[in-house]
């Protein structure tokens, strides 16, 4: 196995010493480009230059799609993880680095997000200090903190396993699989908590929040929501490790998430019709406004348009529906989330917020930065399963002068 | 031991001098000109509704969503009434922006330090036993200051005392309760008052977190269980396998 990874690495690298000039690598620069302008002008330049954020609207896209969707869409790790350790359910073990590895950017992507929210970033420590045992978002910044570090340790044997000194590495591994299952229990209860915390953070805006999606409810909302949303991000990401990446993957592994994806947006879907009709909103799902007009583009993406595709064999079992599908139930989930942290709040607060550009570069330069950290780890690591290295050069007859 | 102070605003008797708006940004050190909505040098100011004068200020509510919400405590509800922020804890979260139901704080949004801003009821003056600067600026006392129960039981005084106030003191429910009053002639949701939810803020956001230790202590028990099964059933299974193999031998 490890010989194989080597030469693969080998093959990768007999590129030319200058990275050819792709259509994607462009769109990367570029990315990274604003993203480089967009931290010189939220550090530099402060609030007002890089973003629209204004009082009544004090959380915008970095909240929204930076941290709420950020840590969402990184619930795939904790799921996979939770099945194949303590479900048992060993199918999924080869997809189980990879999920671990996006929870793991993700989060640190929002981590990274966070210094750009805060307006204090240098303080960004005093929680681990400073005690607010009432605070939301007191409990929510611990259970990233503490995730992050059990990621961390969850990835670490797909980095450790390549360093040479044989003796620390076995010590290490050693280590790792004796606290392994603790790690994946104190994951999956940490998880759980700060993806509904996450829903809990709005339940402080009750009056201000629109009907639609406010309820005391919203916890279970935001953790029912987040796992099929992360199962998602997975299949994605696989398919593209497959496509373009060359690794091998049994196609009924995406398949089988797949049908424990439905159920569960059938759940979540039920979950928010019973809790409408129970809060007395219904009224509001037929009224000619943009908040009724956005829940309605959520509710489709999110949530109808995956069951019904879903529900059709062919879907299932072809990798590009699957992936389409998947990339449904994610924007279907962007949308939940910026409903929630910025059209809900807009009629309360009498200010139309409309993200500056600079917001949109940085928050996309973090992601893009997570992706392309993504691709390398694929590459050098011993992530997925790959297929032998094309050949460049055949030998298949013997040199003519011999 | 000083008790609980509060302020009652009368809107019937102000005569929108801005007198406690520039009381205001002179003891703060603020620049004189004014402002027509809250900002981070306008702590308090005077908004006109038809021919009403309407003071807007913090509302130093009994039990602050503001506290509840800040996760390193820099917002603090005091014995003495005063909600007050201690900009050394701040991170800059501005959750506290998004939890106020009256939409109080405000933020330095053009500066690289930003902290958050709002009105302390001039805590520091009144550990010393002064008034508020606004409320001893008030040429014609439409703001008093004084003990809670006291402003609460001259506020009713006055509501009952006279058919024209609106029976109802603005602040005596409104999210829970709190430490600024009004009373008015004309009524409140006409004169841009939030129609605060009638209940402690931090309630809503208790109950979730309530379930945190639940969420560990059963999670965890669940968890262990499962794991149990899952390798109980491994053993089981390794152990068929391995009578199936001895069978098959002899």
């Amino acid at each position: 196995m490890t010989t194989r990874g080597k030469t693969n690495a080998a093959s990768s690298e007999t590129t030319p010493r200058f990275p050819k000039i792709s259509f994607w690598r462009t769109v990367v620069a570029l990315i990274f480009a604003a993203g480089l302008y967009s931290m010189y002008a939220r550090f530099a330049l402060g609030f007002n230059v890089a973003t629209n954020l204004t009082d009544p609207q004090p959380w915008g896209l970095w909240v929204g799609l930076g941290t709420l969707c950020g840590v969402g869409l990184s619930a795939g790790g904790f799921a996979i993880a939770a099945a194949v350790y303590l479900l048992g359910l060993d199918r999924y073990r080869p997809i189980l680095r990879t999920s671990v590895l996006i929870s793991f950017l993700g989060y640190c992507t929002v981590c990274v997000g966070m210094l750009y929210e805060l307006g204090l970033p240098w303080r960004i420590w005093h929680p681990i200090v400073m005690w607010n045992r009432h605070s939301v978002l007191f409990e929510v910044s611990w259970c990233v903190m503490l995730y992050t570090t059990v990621l961390a340790l969850e990835f670490s044997p797909a980095l450790l396993e390549k360093i040479p000194w044989v003796r620390f590495r076995e010590m290490y591994l050693r280590w790792h699989h004796s606290i392994l299952i603790a790690l994946v229990m104190a994951g999956t209860l940490l998880s759980s908590m700060h993806q509904s915390f996450l829903g809990g953070l709005y339940l402080i805006t009750k009056g201000r929040l629109d009907p639609l999606w406010y309820t005391p409810y919203l916890t279970t909302m935001f953790y029912l929501s987040a796992i099929p949303a992360g199962l998602a991000v997975t299949i994605m990401a696989i398919y593209l490790c497959v496509r373009s990446l060359n690794a091998r993957v049994d196609m009924n592994i995406l398949s089988d998430v797949s049908r424990v994806i439905a159920p569960l947006l059938a759940m979540y879907g039920v979950f928010r019709a019973v809790d409408l009709v129970n809060r007395d909103a219904t009224r509001y799902l037929w009224m000619w406004r943009e908040e009724t007009l956005l829940f309605w583009l959520e509710i489709a993406l999110l949530v109808v348009v995956p069951l019904v595709l879903l529900n059709q064999e062919k879907v299932r079992n072809n990798p590009l529906y699957l992936y389409w599908t998947s990339a449904t139930i994610v924007a279907g989930f962007i949308t939940n989330r910026l409903n929630v942290s910025i059209t809900a709040l807009q009629s309360s607060s009498a200010v139309y917020y409309v993200p500056k550009w600079t917001e949109f570069a940085a928050t996309f330069a973090t992601i893009t930065a997570a992706v392309v950290a993504f691709r390398y780890a694929v590459i050098y690591l011993d992530i997925l399963p790959k297929n032998p290295p094309p050949q460049r050069w055949m030998l298949t007859s013997p040199p003519a002068h011999a | 031991m000083a008790t609980t102070r509060a302020i009652l605003v009368d809107i019937t008797k102000c005569i929108g001098c801005r007198s406690c708006e520039q009381a205001c940004k002179q003891i703060h050190g603020f620049p004189a000109d004014t402002e027509l909505k809250l900002s981070p040098t306008a702590l308090t100011i005077v908004e006109e509704h038809g021919n009403r004068f309407v003071r807007r200020m913090c509302m130093h509510c009994q039990d602050p969503a503001c506290a509840s919400a800040c996760l390193v405590g820099a917002l603090q509800k005091t014995a003495a009434g005063p909600v007050t922020y201690d900009a050394a804890k701040c991170i800059g979260c501005r959750y506290c922006l998004v939890a106020c139901p009256f939409s109080v704080p405000r933020y330095e949004w053009n500066k690289l330090v930003p902290y958050v801003k709002k009105c302390d009821m001039c805590a520091a003056r009144q550990a010393k036993g002064q008034p508020p600067a606004c409320v001893e600026a008030c040429p014609v006392q439409a703001s008093i200051a004084g003990d809670r129960d006291e402003i609460l039981d001259e506020a009713l005084r006055r509501v009952l005392s006279d058919s024209k106030y609106v029976k109802h003191i603005y602040g005596s429910e409104e999210a829970g309760g709190t430490s600024v009053f009004f009373i008015s002639d004309v009524p409140f949701e006409k004169l841009g008052f939030a129609a605060a939810p009638k209940q402690a803020m931090p309630v809503l956001t208790a109950n979730a977190l309530g379930d945190g230790p639940t969420v560990i202590l059963v999670g965890g028990a669940l968890l262990s269980g499962l794991y149990w099964i899952t390798q109980r059933r491994a053993l089981v299974a390794l152990a068929e396998a391995r009578e199936q193999s001895a069978k098959e031998r002899s």
